[in-house]
């Protein structure tokens, strides 16, 4: 059943704003319909100037984050029925990196911070005498099967107040990618990681406000992943 | 990214653990304004004693009587909430899922609403009782 839906906006054109604003758009929409699919209304009918990233619009690519009612969520996992219709509902870009038109913002420095954390598999010892697979067993797999969910949309790390604050600290989705690889039985860096982390700008800039695991939209327990991390610097042991 | 970016956050995102954060932060703003207060009033016995007579005087004031309720507001809250993060974090990491946070974070609330509570009665009595001698 079709129902108008007010969507409130913030606009921003660089190179005509000095600030950004807000702009309503009403249009009809089925209660099924993901925000992306009302974005992509908005701008085939009302207004082709409004931008936004968007990739495969199935919860994968990471590309449409953005804070819609005040949270971060991705466009393309938020169906029209789990908001308020009734009241307008309000899409902003994600917060704490630079703007750089509408609901799209300048990823450049979450991704300096993601590679920080060297993420990525590291084992210089030879492969196993079969030259193929470094086997591993269903246990050590699972313990670091969480983290592997992580698909880089920056919903975690632009919903923390410290990243608000401080773009050097590396995030939450920084310190889940390199919890992918730390409880990773295979790998051989983390102690290099450990030591990268319990720098100045590494997990103990954590103040646990838990808004990146409510903001996650692949479910992934951020905080409990970013604790994990917490003590085995401080025990020293990957348990 | 920037202060002011920050201060935007706080204010507009939306959020249970938000809300325990940005409560958390104020209520340890609080405990700490109380310390610097308390340090420099109790240092002026050392290098000014009537400053110091002046100024407990002044705590006496209805005003300061109400700042006392709200301090003991900020440390209970700010104490107990500091407690079920350090018990989350160094204890059980287990415990940070969505669910048991938001229950924990209301749960956080109501003992401190309970523990506070005969305290503010019993020290907000007796500003009445001394607004009335």
């Amino acid at each position: 059943m079709l129902e108008k839906v007010t969507l409130k906006i913030l606009r921003y054109n660089p190179e005509k704003d000095a600030q950004p604003h807000y702009e309503r758009y009403t249009v009809e929409a089925e209660p099924t319909d993901r925000i992306l699919d009302v974005l992509e209304k908005i701008k085939a009918y009302q207004d082709g100037t409004l931008t936004f990233r968007r990739s495969c619009a199935h919860g994968v690519c990471g590309s449409c984050a953005m804070r819609i009612n005040g949270r971060n969520r991705l466009a393309c996992k938020t169906l029209l029925k789990t908001l308020d219709t009734s009241k307008e509902i309000t899409v902003e870009p994600i917060l704490g990196l630079p703007r750089v038109k509408d609901l799209i913002v300048d990823m450049t420095t979450f991704f300096d911070n993601y590679k920080k954390v060297m993420p990525y598999f590291i084992n210089d010892e030879p492969l196993p005498e079969d030259g193929r697979e470094r086997l591993q067993s269903p246990e050590e797999r699972a313990r670091f099967d969480d983290t592997t969910k992580c698909i880089l949309c920056g919903a975690c790390t632009t919903a923390c107040p410290t990243f608000w604050a401080d773009n050097s600290y590396v995030g939450p989705s920084a310190i889940v990618n390199a919890h992918r690889f730390i409880f990773d039985s295979r790998d051989r860096a983390a102690a290099e990681r450990l030591k990268i982390l319990a720098g100045d700008s590494g997990v103990f800039r954590c103040r646990t406000a838990f808004n990146c695991t409510e903001a996650c939209p692949r479910e992934i327990k951020i905080t409990k992943a970013i604790a994990e991390v917490k003590r085995a610097i401080i025990t020293g042991r990957l348990d | 990214m920037s202060f002011k970016t920050a201060m935007e956050g706080y204010a507009k995102y939306e959020g249970l653990g938000n809300w325990a954060f940005i409560l958390h932060r104020l209520a340890g703003l609080g405990v700490i304004l109380f310390l610097i207060i308390h340090v420099l009033d109790t240092a002026a016995v050392y290098f000014k004693p009537s400053l110091y007579a002046d100024a407990v005087s002044l705590y006496r004031s209805p005003v300061f009587g109400i700042g006392e309720i709200i301090l003991v507001l900020c440390v209970i809250y700010h104490g107990l909430n500091g407690l079920r993060i350090i018990y989350f974090d160094m204890i059980n990491p287990n415990l940070w899922t969505i669910e048991i946070n938001r229950k924990s974070v209301i749960w956080t609330w109501i003992i401190t609403l309970v523990l506070w509570l005969p305290a503010a009665v019993v020290m907000g009595s007796h500003i009445i009782e001394h607004l009335g001698s």
